[in-house]
């Protein structure tokens, strides 16, 4: 059963340009995108930034009004029932902000449990439950102002758990973290999906998506690129090689006639300390090498390799693609 | 019915502690110290002598009563608007209306504490006036100077929670209070006689909080009786009601707008 279903949504800013002559601009920040989640899917929204992916979550969280289309979540309209929906699903939006710094992480919880009408009794015997999750048993008494950065926003998910909604939405959750504390958060989150949580997470992390999703969108300029699993996506590359090309100085000038080439399908850069990477896609493999290295001349390179293409290519491949 | 009674009431007394020590930036002992205890010493001191040399007048009661009471709005109106725009500086905006609580109990719960501080601090201001200028309570009925206290702290706790929001809009909170306290020295009569000011000023004067309570106060410690103010009192926490209502309106208004144009988490 699906228990979100997004049809054809869309959002559009009104921004203001310029202080003094003031005029307004419309900004499409998500130009309608269709999808649905089952119930205990973690499917990840994918994107780079600006792409509209925390827009997105704010219209599914009922904190953002869509301009067209709709949305529902657990046979809710996010609209017409809001208020209802609200006590359901839970919600972090990424970073360290949004938490009562001067009071206690247990204070934060037990402010929101009231908040989330939860009786008394259940928020005290629940809260050193969420804490022992999210790893912060020993310190929860503790003012938040002295919590690292991954420590609040593992007291962003406790909270966010708080009233034991079925739907969870995290986006950008390991935003900011190191590998270790990126890689704890994970492990919550695959533990929350073991508990037959329905979860969309939104990162632009591939390794990320990859990991822990089941289903995953592309979304790229408001729209969805592309969707599937992660094999699935990475299919889209499959009859493709990646060459990479350690390049030593500035490239730029070469990049219209790379990308010009019939043999390149897609071409990004990576920087690496002082050197760079060319990142190319091509159908040709090991044979597009050589006229490559041609149209380089003059150019400083290092190593080259040809390898199998991955997740990520098939991502670059994605947001690249129209640009 | 009693189960969501339960609830709000809880909203409204656990926001009520939390968000005081959350979002009041006064908080700390040494800020406190500063701004509510040492404060009204030093206004008092220096309109009791501004006023003596100006008006002639050798009576320090007067304003004594008129600085102890305008400490109310220290508390009403500094501290219950900090409450309400705080949430916008630390983010915690669009998780505190992403939950599905009562709106008002939870609005109105952010001005509680400030109504005990804020009776605490025009207590303070009385005591400087009986220690430092022998302020005179032989006569007073403390009953009402209670009931007087109460409810003029009410009424600039109402205008608080309106300017909180207008702070929420305008997004400079500061600017509108310190603009409102210092008119409120004016048309309050804490300092002037309201009877002595200019007619379009003394319509002013009757439409904002303090004016009443002021003039109650001043009353009951020259001991008038409680009959004799409640005119005054009924006019004081109308007042009140008044501005916490279009306070309450433009919270309302607030939310539904930020959640229609996407400017929760602008600020
Ligand atoms: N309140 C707003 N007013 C105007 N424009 C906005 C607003 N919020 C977002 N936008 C614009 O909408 C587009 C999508 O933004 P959004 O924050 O949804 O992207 P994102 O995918 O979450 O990006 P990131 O990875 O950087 O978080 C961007 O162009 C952004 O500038
Ligand atoms: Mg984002």
């Amino acid at each position: 059963m699906n228990v979100i279903e997004v049809s054809n949504l869309r959002r559009v800013y009104n921004a203001n340009v310029g202080a003094i002559r003031r005029s307004h601009k419309e900004i499409v920040a998500v130009d309608g995108i269709s999808f649905h989640i089952e119930g205990g899917e973690l499917f990840g929204l994918l994107g780079p930034n600006g792409a509209g992916k925390t827009t997105t979550v704010k219209m599914l969280t009922t904190m953002l009004i869509p301009t067209d289309g709709s949305i529902r979540i657990l046979g809710l309209d996010v609209v017409r029932d809001a208020k209802k929906l609200r006590s359901r699903i839970g919600f972090i939006y990424g970073g360290e902000r949004g938490l009562y710094w001067r009071l206690s992480g247990i204070d934060n919880l037990r402010y929101f449990g009231s908040l989330y009408h939860l009786d008394p009794q259940a928020t005290r015997k629940r809260i050193p439950e969420l804490l022992e999750m999210v790893g912060l048993s020993e310190r929860g008494e503790e003012k938040v102002e002295g919590y690292s950065r991954g420590m609040k926003q593992r007291l962003h998910v406790a909270r966010a758990l708080l009233h034991d909604p079925e739907v969870l939405f995290l986006d950008e959750p390991t935003l900011g973290l190191d590998p270790v504390g990126a890689r704890d958060l994970r492990t919550i989150i695959r533990n929350l999906q073991a508990e037959n949580k329905t979860i969309l997470l939104t990162t632009h992390y591939m390794l990320e998506a990859d990991a822990l999703c089941q289903r995953i969108a592309v979304i790229n300029k408001g729209k969805i690129v592309a969707e599937g699993s992660p094999a699935e996506l990475k299919s889209i590359v499959s009859d493709l090689s990646v060459i990479e090309v350690e390049v030593f100085g500035s490239v730029d000038d070469f990049l219209p006639t790379l990308r010009a080439q019939s043999f390149v399908d897609a071409l990004s850069i990576e920087n690496r300390e002082q050197k760079q990477v060319l990142l190319i896609q091509s159908p040709a493999g090991a044979e597009a090498v050589s006229p490559l290295l041609g149209l380089l001349a003059g150019v400083r390179v290092g190593k080259v390799i040809v390898r199998e293409p991955t997740l990520e290519d098939a991502y670059i491949r994605l947001v690249e693609e129209d640009v | 019915m009693f189960r969501t009674l339960n609830t709000n009431i809880r909203i409204f007394l656990q926001g009520a502690y939390l968000s005081y020590v959350a979002l009041f930036a006064w908080i700390q002992p040494a800020h406190y110290l500063a701004t509510k205890v040492m404060g009204p010493f030093f206004y008092m001191i220096f309109f009791v002598l501004m006023g003596a040399y100006i008006s002639g007048r050798n009576d320090a009661s007067f304003y004594v009563i008129g600085n102890a009471m305008q400490a109310a709005a220290l508390s009403g109106i500094y501290g219950v608007s900090m409450s309400i725009d705080g949430d916008r500086w630390g983010g915690t905006l669009i998780y505190l209306f992403g939950t599905p609580a009562n709106r008002l109990a939870l609005f109105l719960g952010r001005a509680f504490m400030h109504l005990l501080d804020g009776i605490l601090g025009v207590i303070i201001g009385l005591v400087w006036g009986v220690l430092i200028f022998k302020l005179d309570l032989s006569q007073t009925n403390f009953l009402a100077l209670a009931l007087v206290i109460t409810t003029t702290v009410f009424s600039t706790a109402g205008m608080g929670l309106m300017l909180g929001c207008l702070g929420l809009i305008t997004r400079n909170v500061m600017l509108v209070n310190n603009t409102i306290f210092f008119l409120l020295l004016v048309f309050s009569g804490a300092n002037v006689e309201v009877s002595s000011l200019p007619a379009w000023a003394q319509t002013i004067s009757s439409m904002v909080p303090l004016t009443r309570g002021i003039a109650a106060a001043r009353l009951v410690i020259d001991g008038q009786s409680l009959a004799m103010v409640w005119p005054l009192l009924q006019g004081e926490f109308l007042v009140g009601v008044i501005y916490a209502a279009i306070g309450f309106l433009m919270f309302r208004q607030f939310e539904i707008i930020a959640i229609r144009r996407g400017t929760l988490e602008a600020f």
